[in-house]
């Protein structure tokens, strides 16, 4: 909704479509200046941080998987690294693998969902998904199975396609058997090429021409795209562990959101995401990924917001690739977990959602009870770096008429693909009188 | 253990518990889908799906979708309501509100399932059955008078699944 006259305008939306979860913006113009911005939404780890305080360390990665509907595996592997790096526990290479290969089938599944049914509806005009998919089936058809493979490989390796109950500290309850997981090569090979179909047609849309100015922050992986490990590193130079970069990250509470607002030691604001992933591991990247994000005219750096579809449909590419790949080199963990040791610890672990950075801390006393719990998602990190975009494309598009200026806003927040989830579920009813 | 099984072969009936036990009665649907899938070893239950769009891909083709869920209508917390998804999808202006209204996600259940129409994945017939909420902050535990509506609501689903019995 857009109202104002004269000199002073506002676009206001109450509830912003398409993005995971409630959400608003207001943007505020006096005399043909943006004045003000400001992204409104409802988070809810803190009332998860107060929830595992004395639980078992052992229960926080099923707890907090139910933070989030889309991306249950991220809160999983997080709190998982998060535990282990306070009791000290190292997983082997088989473990890592397994878990590399369910978090490739949630980033195929969240990329799929949020290019073809949240995002791509944007650029080709369509109010919605459904729209699209009424006037381009096969495209949305192709959405689809490709939700649906990396729905299965969440299956095959998590026990279940929503909510995996597979996972513990440690590894997981029970390695997938062979011929199961050898059984995902087939249709993670035709992913791999919807994905190549993806990229093609993604890049062939028309991007606004606005140009982010972002400190990127994002995993650095040790020889592949980073997923469930890393280092913590900038575009300007940052390299420190989960830990110290935890050390860093300060949280402020605005009046306006349940949400806190996360700045680099106090001050700086900065992204993660595809965008910051990209820009930090691009030389990583798989080889056919790297081949299609080249022919997709994509450079070493993309700081058109608008152009995260194009990088998004680059990382599905690469979750179906190293996920064959992980498929092909499958040897089943033997056991399936790393023995736990409880002891009184602090731990910190840093995973990459599909939307972003996400990292736990936790402390731990003796007996392996949470003492002290810290969940920092994405979109509280993101969060000041997408109202400066609101600003950016805001001022850029004050001669467009209203509603269309305020659709540019809606697009500018779903670039960034925010989780502003865990929104109560229940259905408003309506009756309509005939 | 739930879910799709092979999704070339989809189930006949599933039962989907929509919602979040973190949010009060907004658990009123995963509670009622356990107890279904508990008693009713025929069905496939699916959930807790707090994203319905998460549904596309998990309920393809089967023959009956029945939705279990929190709503608010303004009725007395507790009652139970049987809706026909299926009719009011296909007008575009049936008694369940609009794409969209399920909480502002991504797209609202009826929108999710004109979106399976329009690809040919819907299932036949999706039927909601409701259970008035009134509690919807963060936290665990249904509230009384939903708590008590369960078992009703169960009762609901089960002549949905398995009419003869």
């Amino acid at each position: 909704m857009t109202h104002g006259s004269g000199s002073h305008r506002t676009i206001a939306v109450e509830g912003l479509s398409r993005v995971e979860g409630e959400g608003s913006l207001r943007v505020d113009v006096r005399d043909g200046v943006v004045e003000d911005v400001a992204l409104t939404i409802f988070e809810p780890p803190r009332f998860f941080e107060a929830l595992l305080q004395g639980r078992a360390a052992a229960e926080a990665p099923d707890i907090t998987a139910r933070i989030c509907g889309i991306c249950p595996v991220a809160y999983q592997m997080s709190a998982c690294a998060a535990v282990e790096d306070a009791v000290g526990v190292r997983v082997g290479h088989r473990v890592t693998a397994l878990r590399r290969l369910l978090y490739c089938g949630e980033w195929i599944q969240s990329h799929a969902l949020h290019i073809y049914l949240l995002h791509a509806p944007d650029f080709l005009g369509c109010a919605d998904a459904v729209e699209l998919a009424e006037r381009d089936r096969a495209a949305v058809q192709r959405g689809l199975d490709l939700k649906k493979t990396g729905n299965l490989v969440m299956e095959t390796v998590g026990g279940r396609a929503v909510h995996p109950v597979n996972v513990k500290v440690g590894g997981f309850y029970r390695a997938p058997d062979p011929a199961d997981v050898a059984a995902l090569a087939g249709p993670l090979e035709r992913a791999r090429d919807a994905a190549l179909a993806t990229v093609s047609w993604v890049a062939g849309f028309d991007f606004p021409d606005v140009e982010g100015e972002y400190r990127f922050v994002a995993l650095r992986g040790d020889g592949r795209y980073p997923m469930e490990s890393g280092r913590v590193t900038s575009s300007d130079g940052l390299d420190v562990t989960a830990g110290g970069f935890a050390d860093r990250v300060v949280e402020e509470h605005v009046a306006r959101s349940t949400a806190l607002h996360a700045r680099l030691d106090g001050r700086l604001e900065y992204l993660t995401g595809p965008l910051a992933r990209y820009a930090l591991n691009a030389d990583q990247l798989p080889e056919v990924a790297r081949r299609a994000a080249a022919d997709a005219g994509l450079g070493p750096v993309c700081t058109n917001p608008f152009r995260s579809i194009v990088v998004r449909a680059v990382e599905l590419v690469a979750a179906c690739a190293e996920a064959l790949r992980l498929v092909l080199a499958y040897e089943p963990p033997d056991p399936p977990a790393a023995p736990v040791g409880w002891r009184a610890g602090v731990g910190t672990g840093a995973t990459e959602a599909p939307r972003g950075l996400l990292f736990h801390r936790y402390g731990l006393d003796d007996a392996g009870l949470i003492t002290s719990a810290r969940i920092v998602p994405p979109t509280s990190q993101n969060q000041l770096t997408i109202e400066a975009d609101l600003r950016r494309v805001a001022q850029a598009g004050l001669a467009l008429p209203d509603d269309q200026l305020t659709w540019r806003c809606e697009q500018a927040v779903r670039n960034h693909d925010p989780c502003i989830s865990c929104a109560a579920h229940f259905l408003d009813v309506t009756v309509v009188h005939r | 253990m739930s879910g799709s099984g092979d999704p070339g072969a989809a189930p006949r009936v599933v039962v989907v518990g929509m919602g979040s036990e973190y949010r009060r009665d907004d658990g009123a649907g995963v509670a009622v889908a356990e107890e279904v899938a508990r008693t009713c070893p025929h069905v496939t239950r699916l959930g807790p799906i707090g994203e319905p769009l998460d549904l596309l891909g998990l309920w393809d083709g089967a023959d009956l979708a029945v939705v279990a869920d929190a709503v608010r209508s303004g009725a007395e917390p507790g009652t139970v309501q049987l809706i026909e998804l299926s009719e009011a999808a296909g007008t575009g202006q049936g008694s369940v509100g609009p794409p969209g209204t399920t909480s502002t996600h991504g797209i609202g259940l009826t929108g999710v399932l004109r979106l399976a129409r329009a690809v040919g994945s819907a299932p036949r017939r999706v039927v909601v059955v409701g259970i008035e909420g009134s509690e919807f902050g963060n936290g665990v535990g249904l509230s009384p008078a939903v708590e008590r509506a369960v078992p009703h609501a169960v009762g609901h689903v089960r002549d949905l699944v398995d009419p003869a019995g």
